[in-house]
């Protein structure tokens, strides 16, 4: 009687003191969190693969401490809201047609503000060769940006490293260990990925995975989640993990890592 | 007054005469040589002789009588009149130099009655009336000769015929051991000889700081070599002295930085020590020694040196919660700007989270808390708490370092975000009292409000230089915000910039939203939005090209670092600052004049102790021209002036009041000075007992009326000359010369 009434006394003491901690607002910094807003162009109305952009968001809620938006919102080129966030999710798996002048000022503006793009071509080939979107799209951002030109970026930029070590990309197909993108003011600002990363992160309400990946499976899916981590990782903290402090750690303990390469 | 006087012939040259006088004596001399070989009529040749030898000159020099009005004008002597600190050190029986100075000038006029005396005081720059001079008894900072001799050559006034120069002789220039040549030189720019009279012969027993000198400019963090002079004169026993350099601090006692040990030998010692400086910005070091028995000025033992400490780049720690668009947009600021030189660490994993991988494939590194708030901390000139939360991560137990570290000079923003301010766990911490707002520690206490509003600016706000770079770019306009953490109360010192626009703290006042405050030598900042980024992104951002997150931001770094271009007013000393001497503050405020504001300035001693504050209210006047403020007299030590315009953020200004300076650093007469300075130039040197040795000119006599008037017609000298040569002829032939 007397131990239960100490368990009974012990137990309003803990939520008496739980009640009393602070609490903070959850919704209060969200507002600020990652949202990977689906970029719509022409007649487009969603993304290639429309439930990879809440699944990113849910991921990277899990295993960061990054703040998402877990619905995330869809903007139009020509939109005046395009400029509302730093992030653009472009993704199709048909060609798309040429940019109006509304859109091409739109994403200018987005650009001339530091923000960054993923272009994901969902149609791309089970051996990586681009899809008719990898082909348009690259075709159309030059005319958007038409004083950059793409380059490969590979394991050492520092998207390779942001959360996850990574050695390669990867997405629904292995696809090019490669990515691309156009650096200006050295920055990436736009992402090329020849992977369908949204197809290794769509997943149905029945939370089965729509997508198969191939050829590795399970193992290749969950590198392609943590490849869709570190872009927004990127977004979010830039090149916080070149920092002099982060640079010889992380060197050295890629340098030490079992791991071989996929 | 009328005088009479006989002269030679106006048309005669001076040549002439000499001439004529020396064929005279040559043929006297012939003639007393020729009376050897005489027969007779010795006496009437010899009368003759010297008759017809002056009849000749006379008919030569054909004299005149002149008529006169003259008067005697005295001769213009400027006595230059030593009136720097260090004639306020002790001289022979216990006299101030001062006084004998003054002795000196006035037994000057008096032994020439017939002088025109003007009496100057010198010390740094042009020489003033030595009646104001004294009157302000000895208060120069230099003792510069050489800027006032040239300065009294530029003056349009008659020259000089002479300067005396009455002093100890310890001069900044011309300097020591200076070479005749350039002694010369302050001679020939005065046309005129300078006598030099030496107001003290012996030396003080005085050990001293003599001179403190940096080789390179004081940068912080970065070590600054210093070189101290030691001084032991006047037979003192002075071997082995320690030195020690120290950083006043109004946070606590002066702290140590460096110390060393100078071994005395002839009177003299260096030693080097060397300092680091963590803060930028004006700092007073104290350099001393210890003063050894028997020390007769122990004023100089120490030295009070005010080094402006520049930054090379501005060093940053910026430590974030969790990523978010906010950090982002803050960290691209910060790493866009080349002068600031970013160390960051953001968690980026909680312990809640679940990354599905093992440490090795993460790019994760421990958050190295301890090492960064306890060896690091003071490297940093400033810290930026974004949307952390001290509790998880044992940054609680860091906190009055943190609080220690804004006292001592550092720069701090909290930033808002959920994990910020209330719900990081800072209300109550010693981190809380250094917030420029207050902060609800009460159990449940809100930590945010959700709702979106938009920022008001208050009235400080409007106007503080750290917005205006915002201003410019947004006029009115702030962007959406979409929520806010809950802040308390502005505290002492703090100015709030922005405020919820329905929000109040529970004295009912608006709640702050920005607001920035000093904290001891340092400042700090609270924003407690996590919505910067909207500066960028939005439609806003957009319409502005997102230059208002950096104006806001440059503004807000700017002022933490104490950047003229943020402060309210600009604050110095145009004659620094001696103790026991009232010094004069210049205020400078950037276009704030004629808006009927107050100026508020308080003064207060940085240890705290003895001196009263010093509490000054004053409204600004109408024009562009500075305000200047007399202070009472203070005594020697280290302050720190805090002015404030109406309601808006302070300015900071430390200086420090030294009891002599430069003046008193180097106690010793130097009499050999003053006697090369005489001697180079032509004058004379005495000390000061003997002033009679000093030789002025005479006066000048003036004509104001002339007649001349020949004594006789020239024709009468010529007639009276071949008279007298006939007459001597015929004496010769009759006493058998040729």
């Amino acid at each position: 009687m007397r131990r239960s009434y100490l368990v009974v006394v012990f137990m309003l003491t803990v939520v008496g003191l739980a009640l009393l901690i602070p609490q903070p607002a959850r919704a209060f910094g969200d507002a600020g969190g990652f949202d990977p807003r689906i970029l719509l162009t022409g007649s487009q109305t969603n993304a290639a693969r429309p439930s990879a952009p809440g699944r990113w968001s849910w991921e990277l809620v899990q295993r960061t401490s990054a703040p998402a938006r877990l619905r995330p919102s869809l903007v139009h080129a020509s939109d005046a809201t395009i400029t509302d966030g730093p992030f653009l999710y472009w993704s199709g798996d048909a060609a798309v047609p040429a940019l109006t002048s509304a859109e091409i000022a739109g994403l200018r503006r987005f650009f001339a503000l530091g923000g960054v793009m993923l272009v994901d071509d969902a149609g791309v080939s089970n051996e990586g060769a681009p899809g008719a979107f990898g082909t348009s799209a690259r075709r159309e951002i030059a005319r958007v940006l038409p004083d950059s030109a793409p380059i490969t970026i590979g394991a050492d930029h520092v998207v390779f490293r942001t959360f996850y070590l990574l050695r390669r990309a990867e997405g629904r197909i292995a696809g090019p260990k490669t990515l691309e993108a156009i650096v200006r003011g050295g920055s990436a600002q736009v992402i090329f990925s020849s992977h369908d990363l949204g197809g290794a992160l769509a997943r149905g309400p029945t939370g089965m995975w729509e997508q198969p990946v191939i050829p590795g499976g399970d193992v290749q899916r969950e590198r392609a989640i943590r490849l869709a981590v570190n872009v927004a990782m990127y977004v979010l903290c830039s090149n916080y993990k070149d920092d002099q402090v982060h640079a010889p750690f992380l060197m050295r303990r890629r340098a030490l890592s079992p791991h071989s390469e996929p | 007054m009328p005088t009479t006087r006989l002269a030679t012939s106006n048309d005669l040259p001076a040549w002439a005469i000499v001439v004529a006088c020396i064929l005279a004596a040559a043929s006297l001399v012939l003639l007393v040589i020729e009376m050897r070989r005489r027969e007779r009529g010795g006496i009437g040749i010899l009368v003759t002789g010297v008759l017809a030898l002056g009849a000749l000159a006379l008919a030569v020099m054909r004299p005149v009588r002149i008529a006169a009005r003259e008067s005697v004008v005295g001769a213009r002597v400027v006595v230059l009149a030593d009136t720097s600190r260090s004639m306020a050190l002790a001289s022979e029986g216990g006299r101030t130099r001062q006084k004998t100075r003054d002795e000196v000038v006035a037994a000057l006029s008096k032994a020439a009655p017939d002088a025109r005396v003007l009496e100057l005081g010198f010390a740094d720059g042009p020489p003033k009336p030595l009646a104001n001079a004294t009157g302000e008894t000895a208060r120069g900072l230099r003792s510069d000769l050489g800027s006032a001799i040239r300065a009294l050559a530029a003056m349009p006034e008659e020259r000089p015929s002479a300067v005396v120069v009455v002093s100890d002789g310890r001069l900044d220039e011309p300097q020591e051991d200076a070479p005749k040549p350039v002694l010369a030189e302050l001679g020939n720019a005065i046309h005129a000889p300078i006598h030099t009279i030496a107001t003290t012969r012996n030396e003080l027993p005085d050990a001293s700081v003599r001179r403190v000198a940096n080789a390179t400019a004081a940068v912080a963090h970065v070590p600054l070599p210093l070189r101290v002079d030691i001084g032991c004169s006047g037979g003192l026993a002075c071997e082995k002295l320690t030195v020690t350099a120290k950083e006043l601090r109004e946070d606590g006692p002066p702290a140590l930085l460096a110390s060393g040990i100078a071994d005395v030998k002839d009177g003299k010692a260096s030693v080097d020590l060397t300092v680091t400086l963590d803060r930028a910005g004006v700092r007073i070091l104290e350099v001393g020694i210890e003063s050894p028995t028997g020390d007769a000025i122990p004023e100089n033992d120490r030295r009070l040196i005010t080094l402006n400490v520049a930054r090379e780049r501005v060093r940053v720690l910026h430590v974030a919660g969790q990523p978010t668009n906010d950090v982002r947009a803050l960290r691209q600021w910060l790493k866009s700007d080349a002068s600031v030189d970013v160390v960051a660490f953001f968690i980026l994993r909680t312990p809640a989270d679940t990354p599905g991988a093992s440490q090795e494939d993460l790019a994760l590194i421990p958050f190295p808390v301890d090492e960064l708030f306890s060896v690091h901390l003071p490297s940093f000139d400033a810290v930026v708490l974004q949307d952390f939360d001290a509790q998880p991560y044992g940054l609680e137990r860091h906190l009055p370092a943190l609080a220690r570290y804004v006292r001592a000079g550092g720069g701090l923003i909290m930033v808002g975000g959920p994990n910020s301010f209330v719900a990081g766990g800072y209300a109550g911490t010693p981190l809380g009292e250094v917030l420029p707002v207050s902060l609800d520690g009460a159990p449940g206490a809100t930590a945010a409000d959700t709702a979106p509003f938009v920022p008001a600016w208050t009235e400080p706000g409007r106007s503080a230089p750290v917005l205006g770079p915002l201003r410019a770019i947004l006029g009115d306009e702030l962007p959406s915000m979409p929520g806010a953490n809950v802040l308390g109360d502005v505290r002492p010192g703090g100015v709030v910039l922005w405020t919820h626009p329905t929000r109040a703290t529970k004295s009912g006042a608006p709640m702050p939203v920005l607001a920035i405050g000093d904290e001891g030598d340092g400042r700090s900042i609270a924003l407690g939005i996590d919505g910067g980024w909207l500066f960028e992104f939005s439609e806003l951002g957009a319409r502005t090209a997102g230059r208002g997150h950096g104006a806001l931001w440059d503004g807000l770094l700017g002022w933490l670092m104490r950047d003229p271009r943020f402060e309210p007013a600009q604050v110095d000393l145009p004659e620094g600052c001696i103790a026991d001497v009232p010094p004069t503050l210049r205020i400078r405020t950037a276009g704030r004049a004629g808006k009927g504001e107050t100026v508020v300035l308080d003064v207060t001693r940085l240890d705290k102790s003895g001196t009263a504050p010093v509490h000054v209210e004053k409204p600004l006047g109408e024009g562009d021209a500075p305000l200047e403020i007399a202070l009472p007299a203070l005594p020697t030590g280290g302050y720190s002036a805090r002015l404030r315009l109406g309601s808006g953020p302070t300015t900071r200004r430390d200086f420090a009041c030294e009891a002599g300076g430069d003046e008193w650093a180097d106690s010793r007469p130097d009499p050999e000075r003053l006697r090369a300075l005489a001697a180079a130039t032509g004058g004379t040197f005495a000390f000061a007992d003997d002033v009679r040795a000093i030789r002025l000119p005479k006066p000048t006599v003036v004509s104001a009326e002339r007649h001349v008037v020949p004594v006789a017609p020239p024709w009468t000298w010529t007639l009276l000359a071949a008279t007298l040569l006939g007459a001597h002829w015929f004496m010769r032939r009759r006493g058998g010369l040729s």
